[in-house]
């Protein structure tokens, strides 16, 4: 008797746990995610970064609710990795249960999730005029000719340098305006051996800068196919290797070994300048001391014909899925992300950040000078260098290939034959892949 | 195991029949969960390692993912760096729990708990900290070098993160110091059960405290050390956050684990569901070869 | 001789000492670093700053921090009471009637535990999604959706059973003699005697629970759900993290499994058996 009893009691206070647990979440349902699949007017999205695609999108949301007051918007905040794991997830397991209407994806991304779960998302050329943006961001999102992304921040890179240390090495900026790698190369050894100040700083495993040439040259990792690993061939691809260990064999570079030791890099004065994504901004003006030290230069181009100077880094654009109320997802990104200057002029003013939209470069928000910048109209800059940016095919292996050839890299920083280590790359790509 | 004696044989053989009946009911409930939630989702993966493809458009392969196993660089070289963690750091971290196990449950030892306390802080401290501290730590113009050469150990500053021999030792060092104190409780729970007379023979006897050590401490935890080196070898078989937060898997791959490879397949490329599972598998089959080995080793000899 | 006593006592506190700083000082740091702008904790300052409250206000502004850690304790101390409890129970049942079918059952239990986490994610996520079409207040986004899978875990019955090899037989066979029941013998001679042992499933079980990422990430949809380590991982997820509020953060949300530890550790006490007898 004392067993069952005990037995039953156990059983029945193990029950009450879960079942209060269940219920302490009943209550909350009102308010919750539902809204994916109950509440007509209220969409659910995931992203990441709170300073800028949290706060575009809530700006977005007051700029949609003035003309639908019912409106309501979900804003789930997580790091990119997080974002992709539930992605992953939750559509491979196909189950739809807690989705969101709206995600933010990385554009080297993109094919790879459109293409491993097809008829998970919506098209959105009927929501807005895809003509508007510039090619290369609406390429990234389009999978068997149809446009599935809105396209968000603009990715487009520049030549962050601090003029007060070029000038006592006896540069301008003028110096490095539209100058090549091989020029860049030539002026940060000058500049590290007469101040003592390292060039630029990267970290050997992330090879974001050799995307960057890449995409000024027009193209990537793969062929147009997106599929076919391009290595061997890839001249600008070699041309950026070499680039690379002559920045690091000369002492110009400062090695770093993740994002936080970047970031002191730069804050702590340790280098003159930062190739990279305008996304950078709100980085590099944290430090107010250096306020009016920094300019922006475009981003130095390749030795290789067609080679420009603007290139694109990470930026990242909107997606629909494929579940109720994806009618609504599609025309809150149509009529705010998709055609509204107004909005990306609040978006430049209150977050500087560059869309990818055309029309909105002319806009007054884009005029500005910026002090921290010693007095240049950045966001113009940007704008103007986003619609010179290449497009090329991203496909769907932009990381598996980046992390072969990191080691290849890393065999070529320590002396093999450039030949051998991207040979070696291209085989290993080609059997993995 | 029945020692009882032999009276009333036969009215205990009935109520051992009650017993052995009520010691399955004990058994059956965690089984119960542990088939729903661990073996169902285990056979799915099974099944699903059998198929290769991107996402949902998986293909059936029968055995093709495990073939492509061999021939795969960086499979391989995550399980050659993942053994290399295995052998180093094991058998130095249950040493050394061990070590601080007997030293913080000495009796006359003053302030015991906050000591206990501080050597298991590091298995709690968010790995955002830590890892943000190591790297600081073992920077190229990090304290340790400054020390380092300060001692004139080295000439040269250690590039603890930027070489591929020097950043596995890092990540040994790291987990070493983030689970010796995790372990260390393990040890410390079971000395409690080790009857103190044992030792008061041996001093009685003039045995040292090293012949204590390893005559009585080790023998009388070897069911708790099998279970920390068995669960040790899991773990660091399956190896991610450390990698993951302090190198990356860099420099190259000189420090990519198995564990981080299945994330690199189902998250970070294009998602090959199929062949991660495989890969998860290979952890499978060599956790049950060491475990098996271990539980040799542990076995007591009869 | 004195002398020589003396000599060790002083090796080993210096042991312990130093020992402890070593394994304090990133502790150390993530304290410091509390006091600190986002700037200063990237350079690795080490000194107080004057920066708290800045720090504490952005903890409480942009996170629901509160909440998180009422979710995780709840999970956590859930989790722990009923996964020692019913796991214990196996080790017990494992262990004291051994069988040739219980071994069976035994060993594939534990070839549940070799699998990794991220392999089994994807089935049971679609687990969840059909419990969830079922009895949604367990299912996805629920907080028993976090514990369940958690409930009885190899690990645990793992660990239960090679504490109960040193468990002294005689105890038993004293409890049966005394017409103790099978349950009664666990209930009322195991658990007790078992006190440190329970003390340290219940400290590790804790902590687990209270740093599970994976799953939870996977599980909780609604913010309004998410534990603790969901909660840090979003404060983090900026092109800028603001790390002086991470750090803080993260040394709210440390403080209470480290007194969880504290308290439990008390339960190390040597000759814990002979107080039974």
């Amino acid at each position: 008797m004392f067993n069952k009893k005990t037995a039953l009691t156990l059983s029945a206070s193990a029950l009450l746990v879960l079942t209060a647990c269940g219920g302490g979440n009943d209550t909350e349902e009102g308010e919750g995610l539902e809204g994916a699949t109950g509440e007509p007017d209220q969409l659910t999205v995931w992203t990441w970064d709170p300073n800028f695609n949290v706060r575009a999108l809530e700006i977005a949301e007051e700029t949609y609710k003035e003309d639908n007051p019912e409106f309501e918007l979900n804003i789930v905040e997580n790091s990119q990795d997080d974002v992709i794991q539930r992605l992953n997830t939750s559509l491979s397991s196909g189950v739809e249960t807690g989705l969101p209407n709206i995600v933010f994806i990385e554009d080297y991304r993109a094919q790879s999730f459109l293409n491993s779960y097809p008829g998970s998302f919506v098209p959105l050329e009927e929501y807005y005029n895809v003509e508007d943006f510039a090619d290369y961001k609406t390429k990234a999102g389009t999978y068997e000719d149809e446009v599935y992304n809105v396209p968000f921040d603009s990715g487009v890179t520049g030549l962050y340098v601090r003029t007060d240390i070029l000038e006592e090495a006896g540069y301008t900026l003028e110096d490095v305006t539209d100058i090549t790698w091989d020029e860049y190369v030539e002026i940060g050894k000058d500049v590290t051996e007469k101040t003592g100040i390292k060039w630029m700083t990267n970290d050997h495993n992330d090879l974001g800068i050799i995307r960057v040439m890449m995409q000024s040259s027009g193209v990537w990792l793969t062929e147009e196919d997106g599929q076919t690993p391009y290595i061997t061939e890839n001249e600008s691809l070699r041309l950026g290797f070499e680039t690379y260990k002559e920045l690091f064999d000369s002492g110009a570079m400062n090695v770093h070994n993740d994002w936080d030791q970047f970031l002191q890099a730069f804050n702590n004065g340790e280098v003159a300048t930062v190739p990279t994504g305008n996304w950078i901004t709100p980085s590099i003006t944290a430090e107010d001391s250096q306020s009016g030290d920094w300019a922006i230069a475009p981003i130095p181009r390749q030795t290789i014909e067609g080679s420009v100077n603007a290139s694109n880094l990470g930026g990242s654009s909107i997606y629909v899925l494929n579940i109720d109320n994806n009618e609504l997802a599609g025309e809150f990104l149509g009529s705010t992300f998709g055609s509204d200057v107004d909005f990306y002029q609040e978006l430049a003013t209150q977050i500087n950040a560059i869309g990818a939209y055309e029309p909105a470069a002319e806009g007054e928000a884009y005029q500005v000078e910026s002090e921290f910048f010693g007095g240049q109209m950045v966001n113009s800059n940007f704008a103007e260098w986003t619609q010179e940016i290449p497009e090329v095919e991203f496909g769907e292996n932009t990381y598996a290939i980046e992390d072969i050839l990191a080691v290849a890299l890393q065999d070529y920083l320590n002396g093999a034959d450039l030949n051998d280590v991207l040979e070696s790359a291209q085989q290993q790509a080609e059997s993995s892949l | 195991m029945t020692k009882q004696p032999t009276v009333k044989k036969k009215k205990l053989g009935k109520l051992e029949k009650k017993r052995k009946i009520m010691s399955w009911a004990f058994v059956i409930i965690p089984t119960f969960f542990i088939v729903v939630f661990y073996f169902y989702p285990m056979i799915q993966s099974l099944w699903l390692s059998l198929h290769s493809g991107a996402g949902i458009g998986l293909e059936f392969v029968g055995i093709e993912n495990y073939k492509r196993l061999f021939n795969d660089q960086a499979f391989l070289t995550a399980v050659k760096n993942t053994f290399i963690f295995f052998i180093f750091q094991i058998p130095v971290m249950i040493f050394l729990a061990l070590i601080f196990s007997v030293v913080l449950n000495n009796k006359a030892l003053r302030f015991k708990g906050l000591f206990r306390t501080l050597v298991f802080l590091p298995s709690i401290t968010s790995l955002v900290a830590y890892s943000l501290i190591f790297k600081y730590l073992f920077a190229n113009n990090g304290i340790v070098n400054q020390v380092l050469m300060f001692l004139n150990l080295t000439n040269d500053p250690i590039l603890w993160l930027g070489d591929p021999f020097w950043a596995k030792v890092l990540i040994v060092i790291a987990i070493t110091w983030r689970w010796t104190g995790y372990n260390m409780i393990f040890y410390l729970s079971a000395l409690q059960n080790v009857d103190p007379s044992i030792y008061e023979a041996a001093r009685i006897d003039g045995a040292s405290s090293f012949q204590q050590f390893f005559k009585i401490t080790i023998p009388m935890l070897r069911p708790v050390i099998l279970f920390t080196s068995i669960t040790s070898t899991i773990g660091t078989l399956q190896l991610f956050d450390e990698p993951m937060n302090l190198t990356g898997g860099g420099p190259g791959n000189a420090t990519t684990t198995i564990s981080q490879y299945i994330y690199n397949l189902s998250f970070q490329y294009t998602p090959n569901f199929g062949y991660a599972a495989a890969v998860s598998y290979s952890i499978v089959f060599f956790v049950i070869v060491l475990t098996i080995i271990q539980f040799r080793l542990g076995r007591e000899k009869k | 001789m004195k002398n020589q006593i003396l000599m060790k006592k002083i090796l080993m506190y210096a042991f312990i000492i130093v020992t402890c700083i070593m394994f304090f000082f990133p502790f150390y740091f993530l304290i410091v670093s509390v006091t600190n702008p986002s700037i200063d904790v990237t350079r690795g300052q080490l000194l107080p700053g004057t920066h708290f409250m800045e720090n504490l206000r952005t903890v409480f502004e942009t996170t629901d921090i509160v909440n998180a850690i009422g979710n995780s304790s709840l999970v956590a101390i859930g989790q722990t009471f009923i996964a020692i409890f019913i796991s214990s129970l196996a080790g017990y049942g494992f262990e004291v009637h051994p069988s040739k079918g219980k071994e069976i059952v035994y060993t594939l239990i534990l070839g549940s535990m070799m699998i990794p986490f991220a392999a089994l994610m994807v089935p049971l996520f679609r687990l969840f999604g059909m419990i969830s079409s079922v009895a949604p207040s367990i299912g996805i986004d629920t907080l028993a959706g976090v514990m369940l899978p958690y409930f009885s875990t190899a690990f645990l019955i793992f660990f239960f059973r090679q504490n109960a090899k040193m468990f002294s037989k005689e105890l038993l066979e004293a409890g049966r003699i005394d017409g103790l029941s099978e349950l009664g013998l666990f209930l009322r001679v195991f658990m007790p005697t078992m006190k440190t042992t329970y003390a340290a499933a219940g400290i590790v079980t804790f902590m687990n629970s209270w740093n599970n990422y994976l799953w939870p990430l996977v599980i909780l949809q609604n913010p309004k759900n998410y534990t603790v380590p969901l909660v840090i991982s979003a404060l983090g997820s900026g092109y800028t993290p603001d790390y002086g509020a991470i750090m803080l953060a993260i040394l709210i949300t440390t403080i209470p499994t480290a007194l969880i530890f504290f308290l439990l550790q008390k339960y190390f006490v040597a000759g814990m058996i002979g107080s039974i007898k």
